[in-house]
């Protein structure tokens, strides 16, 4: 909801973010990168150094012009203090320094070799900035109108809570080769309504107030492929999937058994219609199914077994049952505890949380109890480690930087509590290397040894956006790689 | 008079501090710091956590932190916003107006729809009133939203454009308020026409509107001003569902934003700002005590 770039913290504001902000490269379809603000990039053979061409005809809306100066100050700002401490920490922890070469030619030097580099430097927190707004703006941090981009848009509007405007920079001529076209956008001006209630965008696109919205939930789906007027569009997003991570650092979820019971009592497919009304795609692997790195080979291996669930948990020793049917060890219920925070709950998934407690009981007889509190009691549960079950997405373009974060024995959301050495040696030589082959052997290995070997994980469905959209409109779809809804740069009106 | 006066502005002061003060107090005892409420679901490590710290002073003591908030605020200076990351008077200012236009026009429409069903259509109030008072405003907003401005197109859905997109939202909120301020009306005016004046008025020969308007009226106005003073707390809530239905910009949203994130400047501002509007709105209603009632004045 919010404008922001260096700040931006959700994927759902990238399709604002890339009408005004541009990165030096873009993702294409195939886990690769294409030129932007940067014509070319190589890196050096030790993987430390990265350098980048930059494009010389490129100036910011405020007239200045970019050049490799303006990548430096952009870098400098993130790493300056108290201005963004989640991207100096985790995107940029590996950078030693950036020199500024010639005025076209800017390089990274890195402490260690970081493939994710690329990945940052086509993210919006790598988005370039004019030096001249991040010297003179009075609300850096909070970005809206007063910051200068390169975009195809200008946003000369904002107001909180109701909407944003873009109006367009007609000395646009940079897009990138994926773009759909060259020069400056179709559309003159876009405005950006938010409108939180889902049947009220539905309701506003029905009739025609709006021509174009994102977010349709599975409920409001039939109004809109009623109508012949209108096209409704999935596409499922970058990263992690939406998945349950088993708490091993205590019982019951120590055992590797009752972690696989968990998977076998789970009927994923049949919760998921039971919520979602088949409109979810269900998730096999911690890594979200359009990823390059996602190992088909896991689909079908494991889950959806109610026989095998309660064998191997009489193998495990939950063999007796309570008077409610639930199973217990030495007198002791079953019980496994999901914390959720509810300003941070969305696609219904306090819902499938309900769906997924009701099966497991019927199938297992597993007591899972779900708490739904706010973010102060959620964080104060996961540090003091009362949980069994932790529920993550998380929507990064390369699914590594979620792995790093959720899998890595210090990662800052581990909340597996499982520490190996062989999972982080994995982790590391993935992102040490270029070479898209070995990054994609090494990221099997791991699925192999999280999903299959460890069972830390319970894989449930792959997030997705939704754009609805009046025929009248052209160039709708999705960003490649990211799977969110594209910026306004190709989107043209019939008239 | 002045003292009174004096008196009047110092136990305004005195709710002001101690609607702050609990508000402070209340956030402090929520679980989880404040450091986690900045971080929220992002990435959490000790650097990111000390460098958060250092930015918002956090590593002072709560006692140092309030005395320091109490200083600042009574100089006028709310701080900045946690999440927002703009002055607190910005984030508040922006929204100010379009929450008071709504809530104005609400009390507007509330109070004219509760004269005509009090005095014209006294015998639909009763049913009417309890029809109003007990739906939901999200349903009155999306049955509103759906039939004048989905189906016939009258109105836009969302926004503060102009005064069309104001008439939906103003209509929502007013409908509640118009129900129980008529039953209010209602029960007053019955009670004022059993009185021996409307007896003698209506000996007279007066007409039973007149006897209405003219006599019993004045009497029925009494509790209904009270209730009116009290609903504008009954907006204030209100406009939080109002506007996410409409997409308004407002207080509400900002509201529920700051609390969800534990915002705490913004959140102290709001119980401030709300605490003030009571206390301004509970003396305009004392003072039109006095206006109505004569016998008030002399005493």
């Amino acid at each position: 909801m919010y404008k922001r770039q260096h700040q931006y913290a959700q994927a759902k504001t990238r399709l604002l973010v890339w009408n005004t902000f541009e990165a030096l490269l873009t993702h294409d379809d195939k886990g690769g990168f294409l030129p932007w603000l940067a014509s070319g990039y190589e890196v050096s053979p030790d993987g430390r150094t990265y350098t980048f061409t930059l494009r010389t005809d490129v100036t910011f809306s405020d007239g200045t012009k970019f050049d490799a100066a303006a990548v430096k100050a952009n870098i400098d700002q993130l790493l300056a203090p108290n201005y963004a401490p989640g991207v100096a920490a985790v995107q940029l922890k590996n950078l030693d320094r950036v020199e500024v070469k010639d005025a076209s030619t800017v390089v990274f030097q890195l402490k260690k070799p970081d493939v994710l580099l690329l990945d940052f430097v086509s993210s919006p927190q790598g988005a370039q900035i004019s030096p001249k707004s991040l010297k003179e703006a009075k609300n850096l941090k909070a970005g809206g109108p007063e910051l200068a981009g390169t975009g195809p848009f200008v946003m000369d509007r904002y107001t909180p809570g109701q909407e944003v405007h873009f109006t367009r920079n007609p000395a646009y001529n940079w897009a990138p080769a994926n773009a759909g076209h060259s020069g400056p956008a179709y559309l003159d001006q876009i405005t950006y309504r938010f409108l939180k209630e889902s049947s009220v965008r539905v309701g506003a696109l029905t009739s025609g107030q709006v021509q174009i919205v994102e977010g349709v939930p599975a409920t409001d789906e039939s109004l809109v492929s009623a109508n012949p007027d209108l096209s409704l569009q999935r596409g499922l997003n970058s990263g992690s999937a939406y998945s349950y991570y088993f708490n091993t650092a205590h019982a019951p979820f120590d055992d590797v058994k009752v972690r696989q019971a968990f998977r076998e009592a789970l009927d994923v497919p049949a919760v998921l219609n039971g919520v979602y009304r088949n409109t979810a795609t269900r998730a096999w692997s911690v890594i979200g199914p359009t990823s390059p790195f996602y190992d088909k080979s896991l689909e079908g291996t494991y889950g959806g077994d109610a026989a095998k669930a309660n064998q191997l948990l009489d193998e495990a020793g939950w063999s007796t049952r309570d008077a409610e049917g639930f199973r217990t060890k030495d007198n002791k219920r079953l019980t496994v505890r999901l914390v959720q925070s509810a300003p941070f709950i969305r696609d219904r998934r306090d819902v499938l949380a309900q769906a997924i407690q009701a099966a497991v009981k019927q199938s297992a007889g597993i007591d899972v109890q779900v708490q739904l509190v706010d973010q102060g009691t959620a964080t104060k549960a996961l540090t003091d480690g009362a949980y069994e079950l932790f529920d993550n997405s998380r929507a990064d373009t390369d699914a590594g930087a979620a792995l790093n974060l959720l899998l890595y024995s210090t990662g800052s959301i581990n909340r597996t509590g499982y520490k190996s050495p062989e999972l982080d040696k994995l982790l590391d030589a993935a992102v040490a290397t270029t070479d898209q082959a070995e990054r994609t052997e090494l990221y099997r290995q791991l699925q192999k040894l999280v999903i299959t070997d460890q069972a830390l994980v319970a894989p449930l469905y792959a997030p997705q956006d939704q754009i609805a959209a009046s025929k009248s409109v052209g160039g709708v779809g999705f960003e490649p790689t990211a799977g969110v809804p594209v910026d306004a740069y190709n989107l043209w009106l019939s008239k | 008079m002045i003292t009174a006066i004096l008196r009047r502005a110092g136990a305004g002061v005195l709710v002001l501090w101690a609607a702050a003060t609990a508000a402070y107090l209340a956030l402090l005892a929520a679980p989880g710091s404040t450091v986690d409420a900045i971080i929220g679901d992002g990435a959490d490590t000790p650097g990111i956590r000390a460098q958060i710290t250092s930015e918002w002073h956090l590593d002072r003591p709560a006692v140092v932190q309030y005395l320091d908030f109490l200083w600042r605020a009574a100089h006028g200076d709310l701080g900045r916003s946690y999440l927002l990351q703009r002055p607190v008077s910005d984030v508040i200012g922006s929204q100010l107006l379009p929450t008071v236009k709504l809530a104005a026009a609400a009390a507007v429409f509330g109070v004219l729809l509760a004269l005509v069903l009090a005095l014209v259509a006294r015998r639909l109030t009763s049913t009417f009133g309890l029809v109003l008072v007990s739906t939901p405003p999200f349903l009155i907003g999306i049955v509103l939203l759906s039939v004048f401005s989905f189906r016939l197109g009258w109105f836009p859905v969302s926004g503060d454009r102009g005064f069309a997109a104001l008439v939906l939202p103003a209509i929502t909120m007013g409908l509640p308020i118009a129900g129980t301020l008529a039953q209010v009306l209602r029960d007053g005016l019955d009670r004022a026409l059993d009185e021996p004046f409307a007896v003698t008025a209506r000996a007279r020969g007066l007409r039973e509107s007149a006897v209405l308007t003219r006599h019993a009226l004045k009497h029925a106005l009494l509790p209904a001003v009270t209730m009116l003073g009290w609903s504008f707390g009954v907006l204030i809530g209100g406009t939080v569902i109002i506007e996410q239905v409409f997409g308004r910009p407002g207080l509400g949203q900002v509201t529920v934003q700051a609390v969800n994130a534990s915002d705490l400047p913004v959140v102290l501002a709001v119980v401030i700002l709300a605490a003030a509007v009571f206390v301004v709105i509970n003396t305009v209603t004392d003072l039109a005590y006095l206006l109505i009632d004569p016998r008030l004045r002399r005493s």
